[in-house]
């Protein structure tokens, strides 16, 4: 495309169908404690 | 739902539903504000709207390039995850980690400490190995299927009872074998214990270790004290530089982790002094208090925050064109690989999947419940008591709060800390508003950095 650049390939809509294993890490497990930041984890099935 | 919105020079749209993250030019940038007023607006009309403005050809081919990307659900895509949340709701929960409040005890005196001096409104005690071996049973048995587990030393300072942490992770690794589990340990630490042995033990048994440290020498010691009012900066620096030093030679992970307040509204700057002492894995939380209380961020202090975010947004990329970049937790984001609908929908964990256990083995929803009686859902001995409290955590999500659904942010945040809403609304299904402006500009700072990384094409 020559006005638009897209930076992602993972659809929401399309982690619907193989998503919700639930072997990903929980949020405040990693470096905040105090905050809700769920979107900067990764897909366990996608390391 | 669409967001757009320019940021250090590039036009990023953000197509909330799909998760598609878009870099367009002006005239694209117009046309999407246009059509999303309508999106069935035919396109004659939108062109006739620009006529004169950008040659016809070209604002043809852009308003192509729009339909495709709305075609192929990347752009005006629909919400329909609702559904799914609500079989979500029905779903049998399986605890999957701990909080292991291994010492209510701690060697420092942080003035905005949530734990109040490492105590959490109660008294002072350490962990028995008794009780958190009865804490790593009760997580393999109410985890199911569940093969990873993770289990996170905290306190107060949790090397104040360095030999029950030791001795629970030996346990924890003979556990594994048993139940075929795999145990992601963690700790958080002041410093102030770290020696050789800690060191070396972490670096073999803990996936990451986070370092309390909140920059600058006199911003972290005016809040982060010993209790004889001594600041701790200088013990604890040395030994952080070294440990860090450790693991990243070996690979692992950790974070410089610090708390900034009302006092250090400049913290950028405080990132920065980490990544100049050397470190490279970082993290910079807005402290957590009371609205009275005078280091507490108040809302006259978002704008200057946010702009914070962005010198420190453009810094880390100067420094990465440099190569001496480092991360920055809260504007990590993976777009290719991030976690599922399901996750993002469904929120942190607390008082489902993930449980705080005080050192004489009470379960609460997560280390920030910790004390308030209110919340008490059971203990190691018995399990969860309190089934209609897990059941009220099953249902925080992004769709049980009002403000959720017209924020852009939501499958970033999935609806933000429940102990925050309690503690400014008194439930856990409302929003902490500082904590949502603070994190909408997170998330658009995260993204106009992987938009620069992929302008250099550097990007994933």
């Amino acid at each position: 495309m020559k006005h638009i650049k897209t930076l992602n390939t993972r659809s929401l809509q399309e982690s619907m169908k193989k998503g919700g294993c639930g072997e990903c890490q929980t949020s405040c497990q990693s470096a905040c404690k105090t905050s809700c930041t769920v979107g900067n984890q990764t897909c366990e099935q996608k390391k | 739902m669409v967001h757009q919105y320019r940021s250090n020079g590039y036009n990023i749209v953000l197509d909330v539903d799909s998760g598609s993250v878009h870099v367009v030019d002006d005239l694209v940038y117009d046309i999407i504000e246009r059509v999303k007023q309508d999106p069935a607006c035919p396109d004659e009309t939108v062109l006739s709207e620009y006529n004169g403005e950008y040659p016809q050809a070209e604002v043809r081919e852009a308003l192509e390039e729009v339909r495709y990307l709305q075609q192929h659900g990347q752009l005006f895509a629909q919400d329909i995850y609702q559904g799914a949340v609500l079989d979500f709701r029905k779903r049998q929960t399986v605890v999957k980690a701990l909080c292991l409040h291994i010492a209510h005890d701690c060697n420092l005196a942080c003035e905005y400490c949530f734990a109040e001096e490492g105590e959490y409104h109660g008294r002072r005690a350490l962990m028995s190995y008794e009780v958190g071996k009865k804490a790593l049973d009760f997580l393999v048995a109410s985890s199911g299927n569940r093969r990873n587990l993770e289990v996170d030393f905290f306190g107060g300072e949790p090397l104040m009872n360095f030999q029950v942490v030791k001795d629970l992770v030996a346990y924890g690794r003979q556990l594994e074998k048993e139940a075929d589990k795999h145990f992601r340990f963690t700790i958080t630490t002041n410093g102030v214990l770290l020696n050789d042995e800690v060191m070396e033990f972490c670096n073999r048994e803990m996936d990451n270790v986070v370092m309390s440290l909140d920059g600058r020498k006199d911003v972290h010691n005016r809040m982060r004290p010993f209790r004889n009012g001594k600041g701790s900066y200088d013990l604890i620096v040395p030994k952080f530089q070294k440990f860090a030093a450790q693991r990243k030679a070996l690979g692992k992970q950790y974070y410089i982790r610090g708390t900034f307040t009302h006092y250090n509204l400049d913290f950028a700057q405080d990132v920065l002094h980490f990544a100049d002492l050397g470190f490279d894995q970082l993290s910079m939380e807005p402290v957590v208090a009371p609205a009275d209380a005078p280091y507490a961020i108040r809302p006259e202090d978002i704008p200057v925050i946010c702009e914070q975010y962005d010198i420190l947004a453009r810094e880390m990329l100067k420094r990465e064109k440099e190569g001496r970049g480092f991360t920055f937790f809260h504007f990590m984001i993976d777009l290719s690989g991030g976690p599922c609908v399901y996750k993002r929908l469904s929120g942190c964990g607390s008082g489902t999947e993930y449980l705080a256990v005080t050192p004489w083995g009470d379960l609460y929803p997560c280390h920030q419940f910790v004390g308030n009686e209110d919340f008490l859902l059971g203990n190691v001995d018995e399990g969860i008591r309190r089934t209609d409290l897990v059941d009220t955590f099953k249902c925080c999500n992004v769709y049980s709060r009002k403000e959720c659904t017209k924020c852009f942010a939501r499958y970033y945040c999935s609806g933000g800390c429940a102990a925050n809403s309690y503690n400014f609304h008194g439930r856990i299904d409302d929003v902490y508003e500082i904590g949502c402006e603070l994190e909408r500009k997170r998330v658009e700072s995260a993204i106009m950095i992987k938009a620069a990384l992929a302008d250099a094409g550097g990007a994933d």
